[in-house]
């Protein structure tokens, strides 16, 4: 191959205070490749990609573009030079147009300021038809999808001729099926003749749309090898350094009494639309159960009503007996009830608080904590400092905030919180979202754990994987109710059939 | 199972009917003036009750803000109504004379408009601007004293916008480069604003006050609206343009539209080249400039003189027309219109009514509060207002 590579990146060494990001740092993107960069959070792939863009500026190094050098210093050079990135939190003004998001900084004008909104519109159009997006350009952002939204970040960098395409964890915000139409754009862009630049921590996407992968470790480059020939385990060892279990390893389950029961539920939704309709379970002690089904069909709603965060629209919700349907949070947990919620930036941790006082969260107001009524914060440094070692919390000590974590430890705190107060019943929602194949084996070992000391466990997870190899019963929720129920001996198919409504129970026919 | 029960197309909907209470209640209220000038009190109590029934049967069925609007446009306009229809024919017709009114509305709103624009686009930037005040005042008396130096009233409104500027660029290197809060430093300005006038008005002016030949704004007489509403000074007609570029440089530039993307979402706005600190500091300096010209209107285009503190928490009005306005050109200038018509009422009532007018004082704030609670439909200010930001 005598072309050079559309970009290459030489020995980029960054340093942050206390932080070797990037260290020697190579990679090279060929024309019309998928070129995935793989590492655990903290990796280093991050800093690189905003090195690409002109965010920061390396130590060291030098940036090529068809072998020639070039100095970016902002996103503009970054622009400029073709290269476009899709940011994982969207930068996108949810009040705006998708034609105005897209002709930004672009805008298409006449009589020297005015701007021309059909050329902006046609031009926009032109974008999607080559592509093939379906995106309605006078759509305002806050009323699209977050796949779409996704497209129209795309096709912002693609207005601006972006040859060269960043994409920054583009699937930690889709559903399974918004993936699967990403991946599919992606291969267009590629027929296209774009280069992309795929940063993940999936190990099976990664197999499923790279030409190449680079594995990032602690700043290093470890190793640059074709998807052909690689396998999900030897990624993992590169990017964890050490061997991973990617099956969960689980004796069968032994259930005993039921602790968690749930009598024809139904919850409302913020709109006051039934969001969960009459859903009638229960969870054993010493099992998983876990409940599979596609983003918003009543997961959240349900969680939010076991955990007293939701009223209960019907129905009853007991805990080893105890009536829990008209609880407060407090009251839920005080009567056994674990979470480990959704969303642990905003409801597992209180990110400006210490690392010690998120662990005390629940209960700072009991023995040993406090004391007549008295806080006792000196306790808690050191009860904290202990939970942190026994559950693995890198990157900070009991007074560190604890925003400045990287997302797996903060799960790891999560988790330490919730495990630790000894719960019977402990309901797990979404517990691995966003999390790197090290964390993620150590919250799958800890949930198995809790089983096997035998409390209850409710798994909820958009991940079928996920569900299919920790549940001992998987139920799957459809539309707010359980359409169909299985043991772990099922195929993903069939299950996968049952999250889109062609469940064996009766509802499926409709 | 959710079905909404069908509606006609042909029939009002609880809002519009809502809605329509609202207007029946300040209806009930213009029933008693002139011209109309119904003399019986139950005129404006029938009309009134009739908005206070369309508000309970909206509130009723769960159209719960317009509702309660107008509920209480009801009970205002039964009892201004009432005021009204005590008093004797002569006194109203002193008072409501709509030509003068209008013309009154004008001179009361134009420094509103000035700095209410101003204030919409530091907002839109971003940036919170409560000093609005400070430069209001600072324009009123710098514009004084250039057009006194100078003696041109043109120096004068140079003198104003400079000193505008200058104020708001020190809100500007407070609130974007050294992310002090923005309320705090808006209130320093204005305390700022207001020591550095009274001092330079006494070290310069001392006892006597401004000269009484300061150089005045010229009045212009535009074709047939002249007929209508009299001589209007040129900042009146300045304000009706700036009115209008200020809608379209908002809406229809692409300035614009980087303007509203700052303020929006300023690292979006960064990630695609724009610059975030520049367009607020120009956002910001060009607030700073309206307000001040809005000033100098008060010192040498109405009164022709200056005295200490004479804006009187005008700038304060202009941010409430602002956030009354929903964040937009016509709006903030309708606001001003609203709150101008007040102040040109109050004054008018003060003839007959004396010391009692001062509770008519009241009526633009009553207005404002009811405005601002959400009766007309919520106001979304720009989502990064009042947040400075931080580069990567």
């Amino acid at each position: 191959m005598d072309e050079p590579p559309v970009l290459e990146l030489r020995g980029i060494t960054k340093e942050f205070p206390g932080v070797l990001a990037n260290d020697h740092v190579d990679f090279d993107l060929r024309r019309g490749e998928v070129h995935a960069l793989l590492g655990e959070n903290g990796a280093g792939k991050s800093t690189l990609m905003s090195i690409l863009y002109g965010l920061y500026t390396p130590d060291s190094g030098e940036i090529l573009m068809n072998g020639k050098p070039v100095a970016i210093r902002s996103p503009k050079n970054a622009i400029e030079l073709g290269i476009g990135m899709v940011h994982q939190h969207f930068m996108l003004i949810p009040v705006m147009t998708v034609t105005e998001n897209i002709v930004l900084a672009n805008e298409p004008v006449y009589a020297a300021v005015l701007l021309d909104e059909s050329a902006a519109e046609k031009r926009v159009a032109e974008v999607a038809r080559t592509f093939n997006f379906a995106v309605d350009p006078h759509a305002r952002i806050q009323d699209i999808t977050v796949g779409q939204q996704q497209r129209v970040e795309i096709m912002k960098a693609l207005y601006c001729n972006a040859d060269v395409v960043i994409l920054d964890e583009p699937t930690a915000v889709l559903t399974p099926q918004e993936a699967a139409e990403l991946f599919e754009i992606l291969r267009t862009l590629k027929r296209e003749g774009i280069s992309i630049i795929f940063i993940t921590h999936k190990l099976n996407e990664v197999l499923e749309i790279a030409d190449r992968i680079t594995v990032l470790r602690r700043g290093k480059k470890v190793e640059t090898i074709p998807r052909i020939g690689a396998t999900e385990a030897g990624l993992a060892r590169a990017m964890v350094g050490r061997e991973v279990l990617l099956r969960v390893d689980k004796k069968p389950a032994q259930p005993g009494e039921p602790l968690l029961e749930i009598e024809d539920l139904s919850v409302h939704d913020d709109r006051g639309l039934e969001a969960v309709r009459g859903v009638t379970f229960d969870v054993r002690a010493a099992e998983i159960v876990g409940i599979a089904g596609v983003d918003g069909n009543g997961q959240s709603e349900l969680i939010d009503a076991l955990t007293g965060l939701r009223k209960a629209a019907g129905g009853k919700i007991s805990v080893g007996g105890q009536d829990l349907t008209h609880a407060s949070a407090r009251q839920a947990l005080d009567a056994g009830m674990g979470h480990i919620p959704e969303d642990r930036q905003r409801r597992g941790l209180v990110l400006d608080f210490n690392l010690a006082e998120n662990l005390a969260l629940h209960d700072y107001g009991k023995e040993p904590f406090s004391r007549f009524g008295w806080m006792n914060p000196r306790r808690w440094l050191r009860w904290a400092s202990g939970l942190l070692s026994e559950f693995d919390v890198r990157g900070g000590g009991p007074a560190t905030r604890g925003g400045s974590l990287s997302g797996g430890n903060q799960q790891k705190v999560v988790v330490a919180r919730e495990v630790s107060r000894d719960p019977s019943v402990l309901v797990a929602a979404q517990p691995t979202r966003g999390l790197d194949v090290g964390a993620i084996e150590f919250v799958h070992r800890r949930l198995v754990e809790q089983r096997d000391a035998g409390k209850a466990v409710l798994l909820v997870s958009l991940e079928l994987e996920e569900i299919m190899s920790l549940s001992d019963r998987i139920l799957v929720l459809y539309e707010g109710r359980i359409v169909a129920e299985f043991t772990p001996e099922v195929s993903e198919e069939e299950v996968g059939i049952a999250m889109l409504g062609g469940g064996r129970k009766e509802d499926a026919a409709a | 199972m959710n079905a909404v029960p069908a509606q006609p197309p042909w029939l009002p909907t609880t809002r519009q009917i809502a809605i329509g209470g609202i207007v029946l209640g300040l209806f009930a209220f213009w029933l008693t003036i002139p011209p109309v000038s119904a003399r019986s009190p139950w005129w404006p109590v029938f009309a009134g009750l009739c908005a206070i029934a369309a508000g309970i049967w909206a509130v009723t069925r769960d159209v719960r803000r317009p509702g309660w609007g107008a509920i209480a446009a009801g009970l205002v306009g039964i009892a201004l109504g009432l005021l009204s229809t005590r008093a004797s024919v002569s006194n109203l017709d002193q008072v409501v004379v709509w030509s003068a009114l209008l013309s009154s509305t004008l001179v009361w709103a134009t420094p509103l408009t000035f700095a209410a624009i101003g204030g919409m686009f530091c907002e839109r930037s971003g940036v919170v601007n409560i000093g609005l005040e400070g430069m209001m005042l600072a324009g009123a008396f710098f514009g004084a004293l250039g057009a006194d130096k100078f003696n041109s009233w043109e120096m004068g409104l140079v003198c104003a916008a400079i000193a505008g500027g200058g104020f708001a660029l020190v809100h500007a290197v407070m609130a974007i480069h050294l992310r002090a809060d923005q309320i705090v430093s808006g209130t320093a300005i204005n305390f700022l604003a207001l020591g550095v006038t009274g001092y330079f008005f006494i070290q310069i002016y001392g006892e006597n006050g401004t000269p009484g030949n300061l150089p005045r704004i010229p009045d212009v007489n535009i074709g047939f609206l002249g007929s209508v509403f009299g001589h209007l000074s040129l900042m009146i007609w300045l304000s009706f343009v700036l009115l209008i570029v200020a809608h379209i440089t908002l809406f229809k530039t692409a300035i614009g539209l980087r303007i509203r993307s700052v303020g929006e979402h300023p690292r979006a706005a960064d990630t695609v080249g724009i610059s975030v600190y520049g367009t607020r500091y120009a956002a910001v300096v060009l607030s700073g400039m309206l307000a001040a010209l809005g000033g100098a209107y008060l010192s040498i285009g109405y009164l022709g003189s200056f005295s200490e503190n004479m804006t009187a928490g005008r700038g304060f009005i202009a941010l409430a027309a602002v956030i009354f306005g929903n964040w937009r050109p016509f709006g903030a200038f309708a606001a001003a219109l609203l709150f101008g018509g007040s102040t040109a009422l109050s004054f008018r009532l003060a003839q007959p009514w004396g010391n009692a007018s001062v509770l008519f004082q009241a009526l633009p704030y009553v207005l404002t509060l009811i405005a601002v609670a959400g009766v007309i439909g919520r106001s979304v200010p720009p989502a990064a207002a009042g947040r400075p930001y931080v580069k990567q």
